[in-house]
């Protein structure tokens, strides 16, 4: 009894720690003071409209926003491929391609940054969204290719198979058939590639510029000099954003966390 | 060549193609620049990063730190983990609590140690609360110790550790649990034989993800230090953004792909003789 106790303790504690800071952030952006108050004192919206008159702050929401959705597309393009041919053939090398496509996950990310700064500093693209960009792939694709390939089912197999008995072209085959049968794990794995580029920093840190740069790197920037009620209602827009995305996920494939129905 | 590499090639062209460009050519720039100095091939770099007691006192505050903060994150994500898995019975309510535990996952580093910056402050909300309880006399420093560090990077990471562990936990048969109590164990000993040895793989891998993402964390060290710790990671980022030397700074980086990659195999090799062990004495 008393251990069941201390476990309800110490769980709705640590809930408590996991939402304190963001609930600060929120509650902070709406301070009528000049520096960060919690709990707000007053209430406005002046921060926010601070942020909308400073243009800096929409184009690095503008520059975050297309990264993050070509990187999502192209690693879409590039990931369901690769694991179509990870799930249905046999190839010499499978496994190493398999765990050279996942490493990025374990990677630390500023090895990898500071790799792609010199690298792309060699070809001419140093501090470029091209740089970006190709960073950006490398370390979302894993995402992809994690939600997709346990969709890929012998099962799955066969309706292709059928398809093709049925005189469908591979293509048919593949957007008639596959295509839909993988359709939750596509939006899954879509849904963490494009956060994870949205809210990297550490990789992105390094191809960035004053004028060109993504929302996370622009508040890391700031925060080290000054800390403002601005930099808690831009942050507080980026929280709104996860919220999003995190419904939309639950809504349309279901965050199968944690239940045995998976 | 087989049909089975005849359909597989042009899946995989494109894929390949841009990992080799754009991760291993990268990589292996950086391995080779690191062996070169002045100009001609030299391990004199490894030889600076290694025979300088300064960089092994970074390393040691870099693992401390990160081995700290994954033992925090077990022992507060098991019990979380199992909480919400077996105790909680309201599917509204557990739905709410997994909306709540990935929000953190989906909101910037930056922004999650930016809270804490404004919470561990002298006159912050936990001074704040520690000062009016009367555990603390006068408002103690967070910001800069390894303490704050600590404390915003299990933040960070802790639905890592609460996630693999409820997935684990999740797929555990509770008839096995009902089952053991049936035969007379009391529910620690069912916990101890039955679950928590069922449950070793996804904490394993819990613990290795932290671990890893722990000792490569740039973002919440660089903010909670307030510039009076330095953690491996910051090296390399100062060796490339300011310094520019990307021979010293290629050799950092490998350094610390090269000992996390070691600690990862340690921890794996770790956890599978132990799951083996376990394995071997519960049958």
């Amino acid at each position: 009894m008393i251990a069941r106790l201390l476990l309800r303790v110490v769980s709705w504690s640590v809930m408590a720690y996991l939402i304190l800071p963001l609930l600060v952030i929120v509650g902070s952006s709406f301070t009528a003071t000049s520096y960060l108050a919690f709990p707000p004192q007053g209430l406005t919206l002046d921060w926010y409209g601070r942020m909308l008159g400073d243009g800096s702050y929409l184009a690095a929401f503008g520059t975050s926003t297309l990264l993050a959705l070509v990187a999502t597309a192209a690693a879409l393009l590039l990931g369901v491929p690769a694991a179509l041919a990870i799930a249905r053939c046999e190839f010499p090398g499978k496994k190493f391609l398999l765990s050279l496509l996942m490493s990025p996950l374990v990677l630390p990310h500023v090895v990898l940054g500071a790799a792609l700064l010199q690298y792309c500093a060699a070809l001419g693209l140093m501090r470029s969204f091209t740089a970006l960009l190709v960073g950006h792939i490398v370390i979302i694709m894993p995402f992809v290719l994690r939600s997709v390939l346990p969709q890929l089912t012998p099962e799955q197999r066969a309706l292709e198979e059928a398809s093709a008995d049925l005189g469908a072209r591979p293509m048919e085959t593949f957007f008639l058939v596959t295509l839909p049968q993988i359709r939750s794990g596509l939006a899954s794995g879509a849904i963490f590639a494009f956060i994870s580029s949205w809210i990297n920093v550490e990789l992105s840190i390094f191809n960035t510029t004053a004028e060109m740069t993504t929302i996370p790197v622009k508040l890391f920037n700031y925060v080290q000099y000054t800390i403002d009620p601005v930099i808690a209602a831009v942050s507080s827009i980026t929280i709104g954003v996860a919220a999003l995305a995190i419904i939309i996920l639950d809504l349309t494939v279901g965050l199968h966390l944690l239940s045995d129905r998976r | 060549m087989s049909a089975a590499m005849n359909r597989a090639l042009p899946l995989l062209a494109a894929p390949v193609a841009f990992f080799a460009a754009f991760f291993a050519v990268p990589m292996i720039v950086v391995v080779s620049s690191s062996l070169m100095a002045g100009g001609v091939p030299s391990l004199g770099n490894y030889a600076r990063v290694l025979f300088d007691q300064y960089h092994w006192d970074v390393l040691a505050a870099t693992f401390r730190i990160a081995g700290l903060t994954t033992v925090a994150c077990a022992l507060l994500g098991y019990p979380l983990a199992y909480y919400l898995v077996r105790v909680v019975k309201s599917r509204a309510l557990r739905r709410t609590c997994v909306i709540l535990l990935v929000l953190p996952l989906f909101t910037s580093n930056i922004v999650r140690s930016f809270g804490w910056m404004v919470l561990l402050g002298r006159n912050g909300l936990v001074n704040d609360a520690l000062v009016g309880v009367g555990i603390l006399d006068r408002p103690m420093r967070f910001l800069g110790t390894e303490l704050g560090i600590v404390i915003g990077l299990v933040y960070i990471l802790l639905p890592f550790i609460v996630l693999a562990v409820g997935n684990a936990l999740a797929a555990v048969d509770p008839a096995l649990e009902d089952a053991s109590s049936d035969l007379g164990a009391t529910p620690f000993d069912t916990f101890r034989t039955v679950t928590f040895p069922l449950c070793l793989p996804g904490l394993m891998s819990g613990i290795v993800m932290v671990f890893t993402l722990a000792v490569s964390a740039y973002v919440t060290p660089a903010l909670l230090s307030g510039g009076k710790i330095t953690v491996f990671p910051m090296l390399i980022f100062q060796q490339y953004s300011t310094v520019f030397d990307v021979n010293y700074g290629g050799a950092l980086s490998i350094t610390l792909l090269v000992m996390t990659l070691v600690l990862v195999g340690l921890a794996g090799w770790i956890g599978n003789a132990g799951a083996s062990a376990t394995g071997r004495k519960a049958q």
